[in-house]
């Protein structure tokens, strides 16, 4: 079997092979990132890519070359690869963008896989997005590499020994740039501010008068919008008591200050069913320290806060009491690595390696 | 007991003599002819392809204008869409002609690809029925006259044809189940619904032919058409075009292989040379039926002969109507969208049916009425 597919690519099938290969070069839609809106641009009528006899279509095993668009995250990483898989030889893949090439502007995120380490790689096309052009320009860079090729697409990347290449770190080439490094600033999200809002005025002395004693401070930080710092133990009573007036959650957010040691947990509350209180955002937020990250859940009064209380245990491990999906993924790919947002956790160091001249 | 066919029966009806006497004649090249038919081997060949059988199987409408015309019309069809949409459509291939082997570059990628058969798939079916469906493909091109030059003369050839090119859906369903995948199944119903949506209005149109010219038979068919079927009867003209664009799922009514909703249906999981098959039945289809719509509406081989020519002359009118059908075909790719599955069943099943059921009325007043001129 390999003896007659080695006859194809070397023997005297092999122009008709290169030369069909070379002027059918069929993407997959497997469009991932915003850099789809370039490859559209590249085919439709201002460009053309069909000129290159090259069509987009849509269905896997019918095609011979990915065009992966920009980031790959954790998630897509798999689908790229069921993707390639599907594929029938010869197959070939062009990376667009700097998120693939790198990560981009996703650089060192929980969530990025590189498509390289994913499937092997023909061409990159640099740029942020990349023009049409280069695009274009990449497919007969492509068409160019079959022709003088072989007519296959399994790539082998060259093996570096790395043992005697150094990081460049060790080494450096070029001046360290200056770091400039401030105190870290207190964060304070109650902020009193002097607004013209009647009404508000009104809703805090009302909220201050039912919740005695059970919080720390009312404030009003602008207009239409009020925070409540309160203690964790009392939130679940003042939950208890705001949910007659505010009938859903719009945010639950999670802080980390690690140079306090704690976390600040909010959930953003507002109306939909009284008109006055449409507008109006109320903030809660309650200090928790870091060693004992628990806080009593609130989808018993808001239903909406779920979704949103799972995806900070996703990101920030925080157990809410009481929500029964704690402990379970919920966005995140399962290879993801625990709670990407804390920021204690390490980032991977970024190395340069360049070979040493003997 | 007796014999049936003797040996001397059997070289009769081999020899070169049998040929010659039912042979292609082409004036302007007689002169080469009549100078290869002189050597020995070379001779028997040339006869062989000549005799008009032989000529109609291999030539026209034979294999290789079937193959032209494939090549040719997808390649035209792409850069027809492409023309409508401010684009220029394949054309680095061949950059002095346009482009014009596109398909051949496709084919040959095809052609040199991996065939992935899945887990799932029924493996023998799945490799077989792609195979097997040229069998209702190629069979009524034996029937269609080209002029003088036809495979098979029956008086039944129209009925065969259609009977023929109605096993084809069988065939892709068969397809879609060897497939299994959910898409492959998808498309599979549609394709079933589709069937009987558009068969129906389709036989009533050639019976309507059938009575309107008084025989089924496709040679006399085109003798007696003086005056275009598409002026006696156009309404079954009509009908027989619109469920010509059903059948070989052209756009507006490409339901069973919506390559944007369900991945091109049976299709689906098909590569390499397999798909090239798959994926070139609805050509070959429309050729068959572009072919047929000339046969029975615009006069077939009938045309102004040309003395140099022939008998090619008859071919080349039938080709040029033919490729005017497909040519018309194709343009509706480029300019419709594509009906949902509910929209081209009520079409079909009422406007398109009563439609019929006039032209089927058109076509026994032109009987009754001419009964004593063709009965």
């Amino acid at each position: 079997m390999d003896d007659s597919v080695d006859f194809l690519n070397s023997g005297i099938f092999a122009p008709f092979k290169k030369w069909g290969t070379k002027w059918s070069l069929w993407p997959v839609h497997l469009v991932t990132a915003c850099c789809g809106v370039e490859l559209a641009h590249a085919y439709a009528s201002g460009y053309d890519g069909e000129r290159l006899g090259s069509l987009n279509y849509g269905i896997a095993r019918q095609t011979n070359l990915i065009i992966v668009e920009g980031a790959i995250t954790r998630k897509m990483a798999r689908v790229l690869k069921i993707t390639y898989e599907q594929m029938p030889e010869p197959k070939f893949v062009i990376v667009m963008g700097a998120c693939g090439l790198k990560g981009g502007l996703f650089w060192n995120g929980y969530h990025m896989v590189r498509p390289s380490d994913v499937v092997p790689v023909d061409f990159f096309v640099p740029g942020c997005p990349p023009t049409p052009e280069s695009l274009l320009r990449a497919i007969r860079a492509l068409q160019d590499k079959i022709m003088s090729g072989e007519a296959r697409s399994t790539i082998e990347f060259e093996k570096y020994d790395l043992s005697g290449i150094k990081a460049r770190s060790e080494q450096p080439l070029v001046p360290p740039s200056p770091r400039y490094c401030s105190p870290t600033p207190p964060i304070k999200l109650d902020v009193p501010r002097d607004v013209d809002w009647e009404f508000g005025e009104k809703l805090v002395e009302e909220m201050k008068s039912e919740l005695k004693g059970l919080y720390k401070s009312i404030t009003i930080t602008d207009k239409n919008r009020i925070a409540i710092h309160v203690e964790k133990k009392d939130v679940v009573t003042i939950a208890s008591k705001l949910s007659k007036k505010f009938d859903h959650v719009k945010n639950v957010n999670v802080i980390d200050i690690p140079h306090e040691d704690s976390f600040i947990v909010e959930y953003q509350l507002s109306s939909y069913s009284v008109k006055e209180l449409m507008p109006v955002i109320v903030n809660i937020f309650a200090r928790i320290p870091r060693s004992d990250a628990r806080f009593p859940s609130l989808t018993v009064f808001w239903p909406s806060a779920d979704y949103l209380e799972r995806e900070m245990y996703d990101l920030f491990g925080i157990w809410f009491d009481g929500n029964p999906a704690m402990g379970e993924r919920f966005l995140l790919a399962p290879d993801t690595p625990e709670f990407p947002l804390r920021k204690d956790r390490k980032l991977r160091e970024e190395q340069y390696y360049e070979e040493v001249k003997q | 007991m007796p014999e049936l066919f003797g040996v001397s029966d059997i070289l009769d009806v081999i020899s070169m003599q049998h040929f010659v006497q039912n042979m292609v004649s082409i004036p302007l090249i007689q002169p080469v002819i009549d100078f290869l038919l002189q050597i020995p081997v070379l001779g028997y060949i040339v006869a062989l392809i000549l005799w008009k059988p032989m000529f109609a199987l291999l030539i026209f409408p034979g294999l290789m204008t079937l193959l032209t015309v494939l090549l040719f019309i997808i390649w035209f069809e792409r850069k027809l869409t492409a023309r409508i949409q401010w684009r220029k459509g394949p054309l680095e291939v061949l950059r002095w002609a346009g482009g014009v082997i596109q398909a051949l570059a496709d084919g040959l990628r095809y052609f040199f690809q991996e065939v992935i058969v899945h887990r799932d798939a029924h493996r023998l079916y799945f490799l077989q029925f792609p195979i097997l469906i040229f069998i209702p493909v190629l069979l009524p091109l034996l029937f269609i006259p080209a002029g003088t030059i036809v495979g098979i003369k029956s008086p039944y050839s129209l009925a065969i044809t259609v009977a023929v090119v109605s096993l084809i859906p069988v065939f892709i369903v068969a397809i879609g189940w060897a497939s299994n995948s959910r898409f492959a199944y998808i498309g599979t119903v549609r394709e079933a619904f589709m069937y009987f949506a558009y068969e129906i209005p389709f036989i009533i149109s050639v019976i309507s032919m059938i009575l309107v010219y008084g025989t089924a038979d496709m040679v006399t068919i085109v003798e007696r058409q003086a005056i275009p079927g598409i002026i006696l009867n156009p309404i079954a003209a009509l009908v027989f075009f619109i469920t010509t664009v059903m059948a070989t799922s052209r756009l507006p009514f490409e339901i069973p292989e919506a390559d944007q909703e369900i991945a091109f249906g049976p299709f689906v999981e098909y590569s390499g040379i397999m798909f090239g098959l798959v994926m070139t039945i609805a050509y070959e289809k429309m050729y068959i039926l572009s072919l047929l719509m000339s046969i029975l509406f615009l006069g077939g081989g009938n045309g102004p002969a040309i003395p140099l020519l022939g008998d090619i002359s008859g071919v080349i009118w039938l080709f040029i109507k033919a490729m005017a059908v497909m040519v018309s075909l194709a343009f509706l790719r480029s300019i419709y969208a594509r009906l949902r599955l509910d929209q081209a069943l009520r079409v079909s099943w009422t406007t398109i049916m009563k439609i019929s059921l006039v032209s089927l009325a058109i076509g026994v007043i032109i009987n009754l009425t001419t009964v004593g001129v063709v009965g």
